[in-house]
């Protein structure tokens, strides 16, 4: 176990620097002047950003040494406009978000498997843990909730200024999102809630790429495009003892269409309480696999603007 | 009365968390579950928390500090059960 407390530059700890003030600026010119002046205006904000804040811009760069030899097969060359494209990317989906919500039709694609998967899944009436990680868009997927009727999301996240932007999203766009319980740490209170809307065939979806805020977080180090990092034990303690069928979901994008993935990972209903301990292990090995595969095919799309690994200079900013 | 429940109460912690080595009379009402007293971690917490559940239908609020009140002990627990089982 690690704790992350005493440490200034946890996930948590980062203030995103785009205030709400600024955020709805965004959405304003999204709604009132259209795409273009938008997208100019967005190009603007995050070149700004990205010009000024060495902490994320040196945080995404590790990453991205790490991960273009595995997907483009070659050393990282142009740093510097590569990082500047990770973090238009974050930005665009920002107000894809914004999009999302508004009731702004999106391109949503499925392969035929993903969609007979998800379709199959809803169907069994017996819900789901769904895996996610911050790549890519999720709250894509949370919009289709809106749009399902037997399709019911529950979201669980740790952070504040996940909950800053979706506040703003609400007064902004007067819709509510899918219901999202805000958690410093998973309590008997929580993973009860959480019984209750599974055994009503709803999916609790749950981030499991950030190790928690709480001190007493149990972190698993496992090997990550290379060196090791740390991954919250929580996500998977909880897909065992919900006893149900568990997924991995991402939406990524390419170029105006979001692709859904959604594969089953396991299912947890008859898992013994002595195996327990060995299915978290591998499940946490195959969940940091799928994250990678990922990551390879959409390198871009991984939005985590933190010195990520152990490895990694926690004074670099 | 009170006295069956916490039997009830022993018997599905011991059940849940399969402690085999520990029958009924080893737990204290009054001594603490987690930690010291019966040792158990966060991780039992949930699993009892969910068994509670099942068995009484028993629904919780968020908030922690509460939480951590009803689990302190057996009594408490007996208290919580007996306030708000549903079956």
């Amino acid at each position: 176990m690690t704790t992350y407390s005493d440490h200034p530059q946890h996930w948590a700890r980062i203030q995103e620097s785009g205030t709400v003030a600024g955020m709805r600026a965004m959405v304003w010119i999204r709604r009132r002047l259209g795409r273009l002046p938008f997208r100019l205006a967005l190009g603007l904000v995050i070149a700004y950003y990205y010009i000024s804040r060495a902490l994320p811009r040196r945080a995404s760069r590790r990453y991205l040494e790490r991960i273009w030899p595995l997907h483009a097969g070659r050393p990282l060359r142009g740093a510097f406009l590569l990082g500047l494209r990770h973090f238009m990317a974050f930005g665009q989906s920002l107000m894809d978000k914004v999009d999302a919500w508004s009731g702004i039709p999106l391109d949503i694609r499925f392969t035929p498997e993903d969609r007979a998967c998800l379709d199959q899944a809803i169907r069994s009436g017996r819900g789901g843990l769904m895996l996610v990680s911050h790549i890519g868009n999720l709250e894509i997927c949370s919009a289709m909730s809106d749009t399902r009727e037997d399709f019911h999301v529950t979201q669980l996240m740790h952070t504040r200024n996940a909950r800053k932007f979706n506040q703003m999203l609400d007064r902004t766009t007067l819709r509510r999102g899918p219901e999202i319980i805000e958690v410093s740490e998973i309590t008997p209170a929580t993973a009860m809630r959480l019984a209750e809307r599974i055994n009503a065939g709803g999916f609790v979806v749950i981030a499991a790429d950030r190790v928690p805020v709480s001190e007493d977080g149990r972190v698993c180090h496992l090997d990550f495009l290379g060196a090791p990092a740390p991954f919250p034990e929580g996500p998977f303690w909880l897909a065992a003892l919900l006893r149900c069928p568990v997924y991995t979901l991402s939406c990524l994008r390419e170029g105006e269409s979001h692709y859904i993935e959604f594969r089953p990972f396991d299912d947890t209903t008859h898992l013994r309480r002595a195996e327990r301990d060995t299915w978290r292990e591998d499940a946490m090995q195959r969940y940091v696999e799928w994250l990678t595969d990922q990551c390879r095919r959409y390198p871009l799309q991984w939005f985590n603007f933190f010195p990520f690994w152990l490895t990694d200079d926690r004074h670099d900013g | 009365m009170t006295n069956a429940l916490e039997t009830e109460l022993k018997q599905l912690i011991i059940d849940t968390l399969e402690l085999e080595d520990v029958t009924p009379e080893d737990i204290d009402p009054d001594e603490p579950l987690f930690v010291e007293g019966l040792g158990l971690d966060s991780i039992d917490a949930l699993e009892l928390g969910l068994a509670l559940q099942k068995t009484y239908g028993i629904k919780l609020e968020a908030d922690s500090e509460e939480t951590r009140r009803h689990f302190a002990n057996l009594k408490s627990l007996a208290a919580l059960v007996e306030a708000r089982r549903v079956k």
